[in-house]
């Protein structure tokens, strides 16, 4: 059995790792952190904008946007892939590659998530920071630049690792519609090997397992870097209100 | 009235003319006419939801009116204007909150530089400077570097006087700042304020520190259910107060 895995990963560890490249396009786990790295990069600012919009003291900012996060929430992650996988071709007639249609669907789908926990974030609170920065002559934007969401941030970060997870995860998906990631290059060692799929798809689910584990490991020690900051040398613990990041992270 | 707000008067700080304010059907503002001189200590007291917040904070416009005007230095500052015009007049009027509202994601001293740095654009080793020389004036230059987490309530709330006297500000509001603190905290704070006042600031403050009104306030405003029944100076309010509304709540302060 140990014997498989291992004969497995020598056989297939490039392919695993890059895909076809350099003779196909980029894939493999390359591919995957990526596309990960991507749309968390996108998905964190594009969810800032949208809670700014749904926050917003302007009804055309706020109803197109609340309306557009209700939606993406209400519907399947599958069913947003296969609808921007014909209809952006259609709209842009342009034949645009599966990665990039991966890409768009994952940050709008995790920008409106992520959008809802700023927005609890931001409300949370409380009207008080607001007006202190107001009173000090901050504009709305410095204001939230320098004393809103900086805290708000802060106490996101549960939630926002528990997304970013959920994203990782989520870039398996991009299988449907033929993105070459590390789910796509363990189906083709599969259909290879064709007799020993639960050794292939244990691998897959290692390497992923790993990947997870790895980003809510880092997030927990900045986090805790930050708290003890605040706490000051004396005193060390996380405040009241971030629950552990586990409990979170699991809910997911 | 036919007189103007934004009319420029030498004396004047603060003229607040004809204010009314209602939270929908329910009006807490009624026809407010008041002024501060410069260099003048007001206090205002009233009892519970007699709207003492709401027209301290319409004075730098964090609530809106719904008809008159206050003027500050000459600006009608509820006048319609661009938002930059509106945070630089604000820029210029101290507020002291009950809750302190100080940045829990900075220190103490980050706090006090903050504003000067991202509002006036003051570099950062002066602003640093400064809110340091701030720091030791309210009794609090040990501690710029710990975070307000770590700070009893009394010494965040000097702390927050410092950071809203770090943008040089003419004008201080203060609402109930000692009203959140334990009694034996109280004085610290007062005494700061005590030195503001002969340093010659002008200062509006809603307080129930009847001690400090007596002591420290050139003029008591008296208000109830959202209008000023009594404007006094202290040793006339206290001893023969004229409203009766004012003698019930001085009878009620005393036990
Ligand atoms: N956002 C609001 N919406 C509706 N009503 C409000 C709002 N804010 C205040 N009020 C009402 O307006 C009245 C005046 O409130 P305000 O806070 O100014 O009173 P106050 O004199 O400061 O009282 P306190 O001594 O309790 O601080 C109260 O009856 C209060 O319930
Ligand atoms: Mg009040």
């Amino acid at each position: 059995m140990i014997h498989d895995f291992i004969t497995i990963i020598q056989d297939y560890w490039l392919l695993l790792l890059i895909g076809q490249y350099p003779n196909g396009p980029l894939g493999g786990l390359a591919n995957t952190l990526i596309l990960s790295a991507l749309a968390i990069a996108f998905a964190f600012p594009v969810s800032i904008l949208m809670a700014l919009a749904r926050l917003s003291k302007w009804w055309f900012l706020r109803w197109p946007m609340t309306a557009l996060v209700y939606v993406t929430r209400g519907v399947p992650l599958l069913m947003l892939i296969l609808w921007c996988y014909f209809v952006i071709p259609l709209w842009t007639g342009a034949d645009v590659p599966s990665f990039l249609i991966m890409l768009v669907t994952l940050v709008i789908y995790q920008g409106a998530f992520l959008s809802e926990v700023v927005r609890a974030g931001i409300v949370s609170l409380g009207q008080g920071q607001m007006d202190a920065a107001r009173a000090l002559g901050h504009g709305y934007m410095g204001a939230m630049r320098f004393v809103i969401l900086p805290q708000a941030l802060y106490n996101m970060i549960p939630s926002m690792i528990s997304t970013f997870v959920s994203t990782i995860k989520d870039t398996t998906l991009g299988y449907v519609i033929n993105v070459p990631d590390l789910t796509f290059a363990a189906s083709q060692v599969n259909n290879q090997l064709l007799t020993q799929p639960f050794q292939v798809f244990l691998i897959l689910a290692v390497v992923y397992y790993i990947l997870c584990w790895s980003l809510t490991f880092v997030a927990n020690s900045v986090e805790r870097r930050i708290a003890r900051r605040r706490a000051g040398p004396r005193n060390v613990r996380l405040p009241a209100e971030a629950a552990p990041l586990k409990t979170i992270t699991e809910q997911l | 009235m036919s007189t103007s707000v934004s009319e420029p008067q030498a004396t004047q700080a603060i003229r607040i003319a004809d204010v009314c304010k209602s939270y929908g059907d329910y009006p807490v503002l009624k026809n407010i006419n008041a002024e501060v001189a410069r260099g003048e200590v007001v206090v205002i007291c009233g009892p519970s939801g007699s709207g003492k917040s709401t027209l301290i904070r319409t004075v730098n416009r964090l609530e809106e009116i719904n008809s008159g005007g206050i003027s500050f230095e000459g600006q009608d500052i509820h006048a319609p204007m661009r938002g930059s015009e509106l945070n630089k007049l604000r820029s210029s009027i101290g507020f002291v909150f009950q809750s302190f509202n100080l940045f829990p994601h900075l220190s103490v001293v980050e706090n006090v530089s903050m504003s000067p740095i991202r509002v006036k654009g003051i570099a950062a080793n002066v602003a640093h400077d400064k809110a340091l020389k701030l720091l030791d004036r309210v009794g609090l230059a040990d501690k710029a570097n710990s975070y307000p987490g770590q700070l009893s309530g009394g010494q965040q709330q000097r702390v927050a006087i410092a950071r809203a006297l770090a943008m040089e500000p003419p004008v201080m509001l203060f609402d109930e700042p000692t009203s959140a603190l334990d009694p034996e905290m109280v004085g610290e704070v007062l005494s700061v304020m005590k030195s503001l006042a002969a340093d010659g600031m002008t200062m509006l403050c809603v307080t129930h520190e009847m001690g400090f009104a007596r002591d420290v306030a050139d003029r008591i405003w008296f208000i109830d259910a959202g209008e000023i029944l009594e404007t006094a100076p202290p040793e006339d309010f206290f001893k023969n107060p004229r409203h009766p509304r004012a003698q019930r709540f001085l009878a009620d302060l005393r036990h």
